[in-house]
């Protein structure tokens, strides 16, 4: 049945591909955490432009390896919404287009996220255009707020804040804790706790991004701040071992009371979980302060791009630049990446996502070439010194960190 | 000669989608062979770089732990449970069935199933141990080293020992029964039977599954990966864990490739000396 | 019954309990209600009323169940195919002739079992590529037939081996040759392994998952186990355990059948290989 499909499929292109028209169609990738929204805007799209998009969705630990060996392949997809981190490395590797001229043309292109181009631009070429923007944020249970006899409208502005809380929701009962993050997941804690430390005048990289700072004082007390939640059982034991599966559903089962999260969590919450009443503030730093991470996608073209699909293509991110496609894009749970427009994007929607936007505007987005490596990977020095540190004794924490600062800086310097 | 021709297309498929891809490999270690981007030859610096990879060691001791941990296993309880099955009858070809069942489903179905069943949330493992009293706390299985490794090794011993079961119950019905009757009237234990009639006669099926067993072992990835992402803190990597990350990962295509070849070149002396066991059945044909 | 007999019987239903519940445990958890499927499985049954929610709701990853279904079938009967056909004419060929560097061939094509294929996959993929079968189920289904090779050869050779030249040469001296000897005589005695081979093949296939997961680019062409790793993996750091339940079934059950039916040729094949 399938091999039939695939016959009609390959009768298809042959008729379709000849046509002298001007109507393109072009393939689009998009990860899965893109699923909430891109779906829509290419439907939308689609609808009214003669050209046409088709999408495709990819597992998101996946799409950088598929892509590259698609690629190898000469089957790359035409364009693709790739996770800005990966814009560097794949610019500078010479798969991606030059968009400069196009998007220096755009009458907004002062408005577009700085955190997206900053990434975007490799050696003051533009190669990747901000498509969704995503912030981490502090999201609190307010029923269970209640239940504790604390203020439900009022979020934890400090570590000790957070701290307080947690134990006071913690102590309502067996199954309820008061904290969660998810403790094996590096590109959840760079998004999420990475903030906190910046919030509280750490760094991770040296500015130029050629030294790890991994040791530091501030990283040293936010560390101690989660492991001494861990210690005293605010946190559930299910956190030591979540690479990131939990990072979303734990909260949203309801007997977690506080855990940073992003803003695509407002979204998700909405949709899936309409009944948990929650709140949505910023990442505090130890005493006071906020910082948050910027996040989300760039849009790329792929370097091996017939001419002749770019006007599709720059119809269609025009078109998500529109005020209708910033819309579905806020609709879906991401963030608009044009700042003049946002917040009529944003119109009629969850409050909470105004301020989600506003976290955008102070984001960090730490760059470097070996990120995956460092970072994202499940086994990289990250998360593997983090996980041993928060899971470890108080005396530990020093010297776990201090080896994590010299496995990352030999990465770094291997990559140079 | 027109026995080739019965042959050439085995040889042709292995010559394409296995010589030529090996030989590849084998080019590929030589290169500084990023995913995306320019190749660059560099000789054996992969190789010079490999002798101070503590991880890819650290992977490759981890790798040998488990190979005999779960070899023992499999091969021990293998043979426990050939001989209480190689009877007929009708009892015993249900316990057959039952035991064998799980060997025809995938790697990554059982992986897939045992990452739901030891998750300390969803899952059966720690809930159960806390209903039943055994733990205080739901314990996380596979946040402690020594638990996440020990029921790794109970889901492949439970996935793969109806394989080796069957492949020793066979050798152990070649035994001609008379000789252990025969063996019985002189006067031997049970025990003396086993070791000088059943062990030297099962020793070929046993080599075959030893063979089987370790080159298995040796390359095990899907359920260290699906189960627990090389966790705790990258304790259960093993080394084709090690070379799909540096591959896929880093995307370190040329030095991957080195490492696959030293891992080749390991495998190969594993079995030489593993076939030495099997030579005496070669000499005939 | 002697005591002795008792103890036996009670052990040996114990075991089968132990190897057979977790089966069970998944099939029954699957059919829970979408909030009790993130609840541990105490019990593994349904408690308020069954429900296909969780197949539903896994239908709804990738493009469509049967999609993904048909795609592992394509896949798992290719390989099926190609790997008796193939594995057939070259045991007969070892087993019955000589020919010039036949030692070395057989070790050649056994030694194939020995290289982690992880470590050929991008060799591989780029292969594909240059024979345009890049991103395609029939790439698939050669690269498994490859792998399935070393295991089907030694097997069907040894099926050979162990039919009597004497059947042979009673049919030569008939007047049946070649191909004809192969098909009519040999065929129906070396059956067991031919199952054997065949249903190992279809099994390895249908459950394999990261050469497909590698090289198959094409959301459409996703064999069941690729699409589990999407669903695995989540969205949006949630798992959905229910969907993981559903699918594990999904891939288990056709492979349990095949097996339950089959089981006498495959285990009685199994045992000719290993012995001879």
């Amino acid at each position: 049945m399938s091999h039939n499909r695939l016959i009609g499929g390959l009768l298809l292109a042959t008729v379709a591909l000849p046509a002298p028209v001007m109507a393109e169609t072009f393939s689009l990738w998009v990860r899965a955490d893109g699923s909430n929204f891109m779906p829509q805007i290419v439907e939308a799209f689609n609808a009214q432009s003669e050209h046409s998009a088709e999408l495709q969705i990819v597992p998101t630990a996946e799409l950088v390896q598929k892509y590259a060996i698609a690629s190898a392949g000469g089957s790359a997809p035409d364009a693709l919404s790739l996770d800005l981190i990966y814009t560097p490395a794949f610019g500078a590797a010479g798969q991606l287009r030059d968009l400069t001229e196009f998007a220096q043309d755009l009458d907004y292109f002062d408005s577009l996220s700085p955190a997206h181009l900053s990434v975007g631009t490799v050696e003051d070429r533009i190669y990747g255009l901000p498509f969704s923007a995503d912030s981490s944020v502090l999201i609190w249970n307010k029923d269970l707020y209640r239940e504790a006899g604390l203020d439900p409208d009022v979020a934890p502005t400090t570590w000790a804040e957070i701290r307080e809380h947690a134990e006071a929701i913690d102590a309502l009962g067996e199954e309820t804790y008061g904290f969660y993050f998810s403790g094996a997941c590096g590109g959840c804690n760079i998004f999420t706790f990475m903030p906190m430390v910046w919030a509280s005048g750490g760094e991770l990289f040296s500015s130029d991004g050629s030294e790890a700072r991994f040791d530091s004082p501030q990283m040293r007390e936010g560390v101690e701040f989660y492991r001494a939640m861990v210690e005293d059982g605010l946190v559930p034991a299910g956190s030591q071992t979540d690479g990131g599966i939990n990072f979303f559903a734990a909260f949203a089962n309801g007997n977690i009371g506080i855990t940073p999260s992003g803003a695509f969590a407002i979204g998700a919450l909405n949709t899936q979980y309409p009944d948990l009443d929650y709140g949505v503030s910023y990442l505090p730093g130890k005493d006071g302060a906020w910082s948050s991470f910027a996040g989300g996608d760039n849009f790329v073209v792929s370097a091996a791009t017939d001419d002749d699909k770019m006007p599709a293509i720059e119809a269609f991110i025009e078109f998500a630049y529109s005020l209708e496609g910033q819309r579905l894009l806020a609709a879906g749970g991401a963030l608009p990446v044009r700042s003049d427009i946002a917040e009529e994007a944003l119109e009629g929607l969850d409050p909470r996502y105004i301020l989600a936007a506003d976290a955008m505007t102070n984001g960090r987005t730490p760059f470097s070439p070996v990120f995956n490596d460092l970072i994202n990977s499940a086994n990289g020095p990250w998360i593997t010194t983090l996980n041993r540190a928060f899971y470890g004794t108080a005396d530990e924490v020093g010297e776990t960190l201090a080896q994590g600062e010299a496995e990352m800086q030999s990465i770094i310097d291997d990559a140079n | 000669m027109i026995g080739l021709l019965y042959v050439a297309p085995a040889l042709a498929l292995v010559a394409v989608f296995f010589a030529i891809p090996l030989g590849m490999t084998i080019w590929m270690s030589l290169h500084d062979w990023p995913l995306m981007g320019q190749k660059r030859w560099v000789g054996f610096a992969n190789y010079e770089r490999m002798w101070g990879d503590s991880g890819f060691w650290g992977a490759l001791s981890f790798t040998g732990t488990y190979t005999v941990a779960v070899t023992i296993g499999l091969l021990g309880l293998g043979m426990i449970l050939a001989l209480m099955v190689e009877r007929p009858g009708r009892a015993t070809a249900f316990y057959r069935t039952a035991y064998f069942l799980p060997v025809v489903i995938g790697f990554a179905s059982a992986s897939l199933l045992w990452a739901w069943l030891s998750n300390v949330d969803s899952g059966l493992f720690s809930p159960l141990m806390q209903n039943l009293g055994l733990t205080e706390r739901r314990v996380n299985i596979n946040a402690d080293y020594g638990l996440a490794f020990w029921s790794v090794n109970v889901m492949v011993v439970w996935k793969m020992v109806g394989f080796f079961m069957v492949i020793l119950m066979s050798g152990l019905q070649s035994i001609p029964r008379d000789y252990l009757e025969a063996a019985r009237i002189d006067g031997a234990g049970a025990l003396q039977r086993f070791r000088f009639i059943t062990m030297p006669l099962v020793r070929r099926p046993f080599a075959l599954a030893l063979i089987l067993c370790v080159s298995g072992s040796m390359l095990a990835f899907d359920q260290f990966y699906i189960i627990l992402n090389g966790g705790p803190q990258n304790s259960t990597i093993t080394a084709v864990y090690w070379i799909f990350n540096e591959s896929f990962v880093s995307f370190r295509l040329g030095y991957g490739a080195a490492l696959s070849v030293v891992l080749l070149g390991i495998l190969l002396v594993l079995s030489a000396i593993q076939l030495r066991l099997l030579r005496d059945r070669e000499d005939g044909s | 019954m002697r005591p002795y007999r008792i103890l036996y019987h009670v052990t040996a239903l114990l075991v089968a309990f132990l190897f057979l519940a977790p089966i069970a445990i998944v099939v029954l958890a699957s059919f829970r209600t979408p909030a009790e499927s993130g609840q541990p499985p105490l019990p593994p049954w349904p408690i308020e009323g069954a429900s296909i929610d969780s197949y539903v709701r896994l239908d709804g990853f990738g493009a469509s169940l049967l999609q993904h279904t048909g795609n592992s079938l394509y896949v798992a009967l290719g390989t099926t195919i190609l790997t008796v056909l193939v594995s057939v004419l070259a045991g007969y060929g070892f087993s019955r002739f000589r020919f010039p560097l036949k030692p070395m061939i057989f070790v050649l094509i056994l030694a194939t079992i020995m290289v982690p294929f992880q470590s050929i996959l991008t060799p591989l993929f780029l292969l594909l590529a240059s024979l345009g079968l890049q991103n395609t189920l029939t790439g698939l289904v050669l690269i498994y037939t490859t792998l399935q090779l070393p295991f089907s050869v030694f097997m069907m050779r040894n099926a050979f081996d162990a039919v009597p030249k004497e059947i042979e040469e009673a049919a030569r001296i008939d007047g049946v040759r070649d191909l004809r000897m192969l098909v009519y005589v040999m065929g129906p005695l070396v059956l067991p392994g031919i199952v054997t081979v065949g249903l190992f093949a279809f099994l390895n296939a249908w459950n394999e998952f990261l050469a497909a997961l590698v090289l198959l680019t094409d959301q459409s062409k996703y064999t069941l186990p690729v699409l589990m790793t999407s669903v695995r993996s989540g969205r949006f750091g949630s798992v959905d355990w229910g969907a993981v339940q559903a699918g594990v079934t999904v891939m288990m059950i056709p492979c349990l059948i095949l097996f339950l039916i089959l089981q006498r040729h495959y285990i009685r094949g199994l045992t000719a290989g290993a012995v001879k």
